[in-house]
């Protein structure tokens, strides 16, 4: 059974739905990402299960229990903010003995943990600074370590790095990572940044206006999009819109236009009643001699335009089926105008809605 | 979405019935028709805002505060613009203390600066009584002037002024063509402020009155003393109604952001 | 070149200043502790063994205090739920307290005169409703003086804790109750502490301007004397220009000495602030 379990809830802000009749099942022990663009319904989501927002309709479960109407204060539920939210008058020590101290926990027990917890941060020794003068990722630090001293049922995070630099922010995540697997603690995890989300979680769940279009491990993910949304959103590019789809010796054939491809029986296409086609930049093979006639699912085109994107070429080819983006390692790069074929195997192409 | 809070509603508009409630009660009786102020009032009538024009001292002591008001408010317009810009624009040691400076009219007791102002400003240097109010009332008004308009300048980007100048405008063209137009709101901002201080004010103006000078305020507080008609809730009602033009202006132009920052 | 620019720039305003202001508060301090040619602290002597003097001073005191203290009271509670209001309300209400702020105070104190007269609005329904047999005294006493002064400065201390209030991080709240705070305890220990830089300017401002207010004790404290009332009897009924001085200077002592402590206070109660 899940852990937690958000039944067909709704929230509405100023009269707008932001989510309708939304459900969503965490196990225990897992690290799940809500990844999606802005306004897509990730953070009020988060802020639902945090209790700082009242869903109008709908069950929120926690641990076989009816969590709906339990406040926020009720719930002990540690909460990373985007903004740190660290208590500007007090210090490093009193910001991550703050839980402790309303939780009636006595002075011995509350430097034992509290010293505990910095050694998990990594922030022994800055006990008595304020969050004045801690650089982004010790306040970072000092957050995490406030919200994991109350021991929690749940960790939620919310962008917690998107006000760190880029290196910073690689290091933070493998330490966010490595804390949540260190105590084995249920966490939801809110972020705009697909890499960050991929990187760390067990599961990832891509969500758009307000529904989730995709949850599943990030390799899945990866490999294969259910969605058209979710295609684009991790970068699958080209589209192909197919007609006819039957199955022939093992393989799937699709008409689109005057062409007919082949694609391969897969998680991405098998069990997909989709009629799009996708396929990366990346696995595109552009070539600007005609390949022999075995060889299955070509297009002829023509380079429309040609950059430079440091180790490999991007080009915008012009098909009779559209423009379709490829990436290619090359010495000497194909010219704008330059008549080519593009090429793609079986395997690459996946089905999405 | 955001909690609700039924009990601390309730305070809260029981405190602005406290802040509020005097004043639509001086409205009110102003509309009184009998000779004594009462409230509810007896019926309805115009005869007191009339009788605001029929007595002399009134209109005589509301000229005189106009006069001083407006002209005391060039006045520090002409002395406050150039210091509130140079304040601003410059980075220079002893900024800060000559920014107490010229803020240090705020922070000394209105009743003690009047009282300084009349044993100087009129006995020592002999300025008639006139002069005086306005020297007076130039000083009240200068902080104001200063601090509306250094705040309006610090959203100011000088760059446009050495684009300006790049272009090949000199200092005082650029300041007139550039800068004024940029900031003049703050600057009739800035003027409404000043005015409303003068107009309201008791401190000073009450040590400067003398043969058939007088500022309304001074004439209002001697009256009150005097006498209990509605013809004090009547001037008191129009004063109002200036206020909340006023006031208006001042939320159109920069909004009310002066006001909570100190 | 550019130096000269300055100094004309600011010339003009601070020769003024100097000459109707600094010039006039600086001959009246001096002026104190010297009488016919040589110094003397006679007037503050004079002025601390007079019981009468004394008085004033104190019941200036126990004003300003009781009205600063009720001052923060009301105005904390206020001040909090306005700054959680939507940009909308939020802008109505802040227009609502700072209106009265800028009405003439004669206005203001005249109106209380109204309601806290012997045959006032309060008195009238009090009579009406039963519940007093004769008219309470309060108009022309230090209470008169002290709703006076409360209705005076309430906005201003209001106002400026909205200032303080909504530049605080809504998510320190959140992240408050997300440790398990109820919202009195979040408020208790988040709002509170950090409300303190514009609770003390707030304080000042109100602290002081009592002590200092002419209008509203003229009007609303009848014979009862203030430190700023009796300043004005001393110059201009009296003639006694000396003890005027000798007040002013007190007052502005005062003045000062309470800016510098409560600064003081604010620099202590707030040291990362």
């Amino acid at each position: 059974m899940a852990l937690l379990t958000l039944e067909n809830v709704s929230v509405a802000y100023e009269n707008q739905n932001i989510l309708d009749n939304f459900s969503l099942n965490i196990e225990k022990g897992q690290l799940i990402s809500l990844l999606g663009p802005s306004g897509c319904g990730k953070t009020t989501t988060l802020r639902l299960i945090a209790g700082f927002l009242e869903a109008k309709a709908g069950r929120f479960l926690f641990d076989g229990k009816d969590y709906t109407r339990v406040p926020v204060n009720k719930r002990n539920f540690g909460f990373v903010f985007q903004s740190y939210a660290l208590f500007p008058h007090l210090s490093v020590f009193d910001n991550v003995a703050f839980g402790l101290r309303l939780r009636k926990v006595n002075q011995a027990e509350i430097d034992q943990r509290v010293r505990h917890i910095l050694d998990v941060v990594s922030l022994n020794g800055f006990e008595k600074r304020f969050p004045k003068e801690l650089s982004g990722g010790q306040r970072q630090r000092v957050a995490i370590a406030r919200a994991l001293v109350i021991q929690p049922d749940l960790l939620l995070f919310d962008e917690p790095l998107s006000n760190l630099d880029a290196n910073l922010r690689v290091n933070m995540r493998v330490e966010i990572r490595r804390i949540q697997q260190e105590l084995g603690i249920t966490t939801v995890y809110v972020s705009h940044d697909q890499e960050e989300c991929f990187s760390i979680s067990d599961q990832v769940a891509i969500m758009n206006k307000g529904i989730i279009e995709q949850l599943d491990d990030p390799a899945t993910i990866f490999k294969y999009p259910r969605t058209e949304f979710v295609a684009r959103f991790i970068g699958f590019n080209n589209f192909i819109d197919f007609g006819e789809r039957t199955e022939q010796d093992g393989e799937i054939h699709l008409t689109a236009g005057s062409h007919t491809f082949r694609a391969a029986k897969n998680p991405g296409t098998a069990n997909h009643s989709g009629k799009k086609g996708a396929i990366r930049p990346d696995d595109l093979v552009v070539s600007a001699e005609e390949p022999a006639d075995s060889v299955r699912n070509v297009l002829k085109g023509k380079v429309k335009v040609s950059t430079f994107l440091g180790r490999s070429y991007q080009y915008v080819v012009e098909t009779d089926l559209g423009d379709f983006t490829v990436n290619q390692e090359m010495d000497s790069p194909y010219k704008a105008g330059q008549p080519v074929y593009l090429m793609f195997p079986k395997e690459k192409l996946v089905l999405v809605d | 979405m955001r909690e609700k809070n039924r009990g601390l509603a309730l305070f809260t508009f029981l405190i602005f019935l406290f802040l509020l409630g005097p004043l639509l009660i001086i409205s009110v009786t102003s509309f009184e028709p009998g000779t004594v102020l009462k409230f509810p009032p007896q019926g309805f009538s115009l005869r007191w805002y009339e009788n605001i024009f029929e007595v002399e001292m009134f209109m005589e002591t509301f000229k005189t505060s106009m006069i001083v008001s407006l002209a005391g408010n060039l006045l520090a317009l002409a002395l406050g613009i150039p210091a509130a810009y140079a304040l601003s624009r410059f980075q220079f040691k002893g900024k800060s203390l000559l920014n107490g400076v010229f803020i240090s009219p705020v922070l000394i007791p209105g009743i003690v600066m009047g009282f300084a102002m009349l044993k100087y400003v009129i006995i020592t240097y002999q300025l008639p009584i006139y002069a005086g109010l306005l020297v007076g009332h130039t000083v009240l008004m200068l902080p104001f002037i200063i601090r509306v308009i250094a705040s309006s300048l610090s959203n100011f980007d000088f760059a446009i002024e050495e684009a300006s100048l790049s272009l090949g405008a000199g200092r005082l063209e650029t300041f007139f063509k550039v800068v004024l137009p940029n900031i003049r709101s703050g600057i009739i901002a800035a003027v409404l402020i000043a005015f409303l201080e003068s107009f309201n004010n008791v401190d000073i103006s009450v040590f400067m009155t003398g043969p058939g000078v007088s500022t309304l305020p001074i004439q209002m507080l001697t009256y009150v003393e005097n006498y209990f008609d509605p013809t004090i809730a009547a001037i008191s009602v129009l004063l109002m109604i200036i206020t909340a033009i006023f006031m208006f202006i001042i939320e159109r132009l920069m909004g009310l952001s002066y006001f909570t920052k100190r | 070149m550019k130096k000269l620019g300055l100094y004309l720039l600011l010339l003009p305003g601070l020769l003024f200043l100097t000459l109707f202001m600094v010039i006039p508060i600086a001959m009246t301090v001096l002026s104190t502790f010297f009488q016919e040619g040589s110094f003397t602290l006679e007037g503050y002597l004079h002025f601390l063994a007079d019981p009468y003097f004394l008085k004033i001073l104190w019941t200036t005191l126990q004003v300003s205090v009781v009205t600063t203290i009720a001052c923060i009271l009301l105005g904390f509670p206020a001040a909090y739920y306005i700054s959680k209001l939507g940009p909308r309300k939020k802008g109505v209400l802040l227009a609502l307290a700072i209106f009265p702020l800028l009405t003439s105070s004669v206005v203001r104190s005249f109106s209380w005169m109204i309601i806290l007269g012997k045959k006032g609005l309060l008195n009238s329904s009090l009579l009406s409703l039963g519940l007093i047999e004769k008219p309470l005294e309060i108009l022309y006493t230090p209470s008169a003086m002290m709703i006076g002064l409360i209705h005076l400065f309430l906005p201003l201390i209001i106002i400026t804790l909205v200032g303080v209030m909504e530049n605080i991080d809504p998510d320190l709240l959140k992240a408050a109750e997300s440790l398990g705070a109820s919202k009195f305890t979040a408020f208790r220990q988040v709002i509170v502490p950090l409300s303190v830089p514009g609770l003390i300017i707030g304080s000042i401002l109100v602290f002081v301007g009592s002590l200092t207010a002419y209008t509203t004790p003229a009007l609303l404290g009848g014979k009862q004397r203030v430190i700023s009332t009796f300043l004005y009897q001393n110059a201009i009924t009296l003639n006694d220009w000396h003890m005027a001085s000798v007040i002013a200077t007190i007052m502005i002592a005062i003045t000062f000495i309470v800016i510098g402590l409560m600064n003081k206070l604010a620099t202590k109660l707030n040291p990362k602030g």
